[in-house]
């Protein structure tokens, strides 16, 4: 079944940060937007593209450096494309506006992301934020790279997408299109690699990825001691 | 007027248009890094080391019309060069940044980064300029998000997934994993392999999975 629609997905954690820019996708722009535990990014916009939204003031404190930069690693390690939108942070009832003063540590930062290539765009407020997500979504589903497939799997494809989702390197978008394109883990496991490159819609490094760690070769020895509890 | 540019700048130097000579931004460059005037830069504003070229856009610009819209679509269509747009953002040209913006990363795929001044744009242009000598420098720790993670060991990783099977749990799961070895065996594993490690109600279930 395909959408009409381009989909978009929201990490559960932006309901309380980003209320706003959830309520907008959905009334003013009339897309599709599925809560889910995303975990790497804020949202997805198709099937290669994670954006992340920043508060300006978050890139500007040299106390953030370490986190935003891990985070960004992880983004990297999982999808093909990333975009960070810097949004203006809000000004509190009853709090004067305060000035933006920019700092050489703020231009450092988005000189480094120009330099990973990740690509920025600024917003001045949620509403803002939504309508970028709205035409990103609309760029991704011109180029075919939108997420069509149904976004709420049940019963067994519940317990399919879990698994997936286990697997490292690989974002909730992709192990949503191997439950859709594959019939069990078996056929995923004895996919080639281009095979799992066109059903899960991932890059070539990436889906090589996949296939090195179906057929890794378990090695006790290689488990951290002593072995973590309660890690499912 | 296009120069595509294959112009070589040296690290830490910058190539201005000769139209910036003794404006405030050039003025806060010099002394900072090394700045070269040269004519005939075209669309280009200054030629930054690493094949990337400023094309500055003055809240004037904003405001006077499309004649920078046109200069950024002629600049996308000749060059292969990386464009970094910088913008000058102010309370009067506000309103005129989203269109600018949808324009330049969303239809042309270019970098645009706005600034409240001169002032700023030559702050700005000086970390670029920094960024591409540390870039060159390899070195992994003033380069925060290019740097690639270890990749961790994928047996924890493997353990995980292979206990989001129903009916497994961590010792069944190791079990399993000592047994066969991969995933790709354990897929392809027959039932009656799979008694004999986890007993028949298991083996079934997941074979059923």
């Amino acid at each position: 079944p395909h959408s009409p629609s381009p989909c978009i997905l929201a990490d559960s954690r932006e309901i309380s940060s980003g209320p706003e820019v959830i309520s907008c996708l959905r009334a003013v722009h009339g897309l599709r937007v599925q809560i889910c535990s995303l975990g790497t990014s804020d949202y997805m916009v198709s099937s290669r593209l994670a954006v992340d939204r920043l508060l300006q003031s978050e890139l500007q404190s040299p106390g953030n450096r370490n986190k935003l930069s891990q985070r960004l690693q992880r983004l990297r390690s999982v999808f093909e494309r990333i975009c960070v939108i810097v949004e203006t942070d809000r000004v509190r009832p009853g709090e004067t506006s305060r000035l933006f003063q920019r700092t050489q540590y703020y231009d450092g930062v988005l000189s480094a992301l120009v330099q990973a290539g990740i690509r920025i765009l600024f917003s001045s407020c949620q509403e803002e934020t939504a309508a970028l997500l709205k035409d990103l979504a609309l760029l991704e589903h011109r180029k075919d790279a939108a997420i069509q497939v149904p976004t709420e799997p049940e019963g067994h494809q519940r317990e399919l997408l879990n698994f997936y989702l286990s697997i490292p390197s690989l974002s909730y978008g992709a192990a949503l299109n191997l439950c859709h394109s594959f019939s069990s883990i078996t056929a995923v496991a004895n996919s080639s690699v281009p095979a799992l490159a066109a059903g899960a819609r991932l890059s070539r490094p990436q889906a090589e990825e996949l296939h090195r760690f179906l057929h890794h070769d378990f090695d006790l020895q290689l488990l951290p001691q002593p072995l973590p509890k309660g890690k499912s | 007027p296009v120069t595509a540019g294959s112009i070589v700048v040296p690290y830490g130097h910058v190539i201005g248009n000769e139209k910036w000579r003794g404006s405030e931004v050039a003025q806060r460059l010099q002394g900072k890094v090394r700045l070269i005037f040269e004519d005939g830069l075209g669309l280009v504003d200054f030629h930054l080391p690493n094949r990337t070229c400023i094309l500055l856009i003055s809240e004037a610009d904003l405001v006077a019309g499309d004649e920078f819209k046109r200069r950024l679509v002629r600049f996308r269509n000749a060059s292969s060069l990386r464009g970094i747009v910088i913008v000058e953002k102010t309370q009067i040209s506000d309103q005129y940044y989203s269109g600018v913006q949808k324009l330049a990363v969303l239809e042309l795929g270019m970098v645009l980064l706005p600034v409240a001044n001169q002032g700023e744009a030559s702050q700005l242009i000086i970390q670029l300029v920094s960024s591409c000598v540390r870039e060159q420098s390899r070195d992994r720790g003033s380069r925060p998000f290019l740097g690639k993670q270890r990749a961790p060991a994928a047996e924890p990783a493997l353990l995980r997934a292979v206990q989001r099977i129903p009916g497994l749990g961590r010792a069944k799961a190791l079990l399993l994993l000592r047994r066969f070895g991969s995933i790709h065996r354990l897929c392809n594993a027959a039932l009656a392999e799979l008694e004999p490690v986890v007993g028949q109600a298991v083996a079934q279930q997941i074979h059923a999975f």
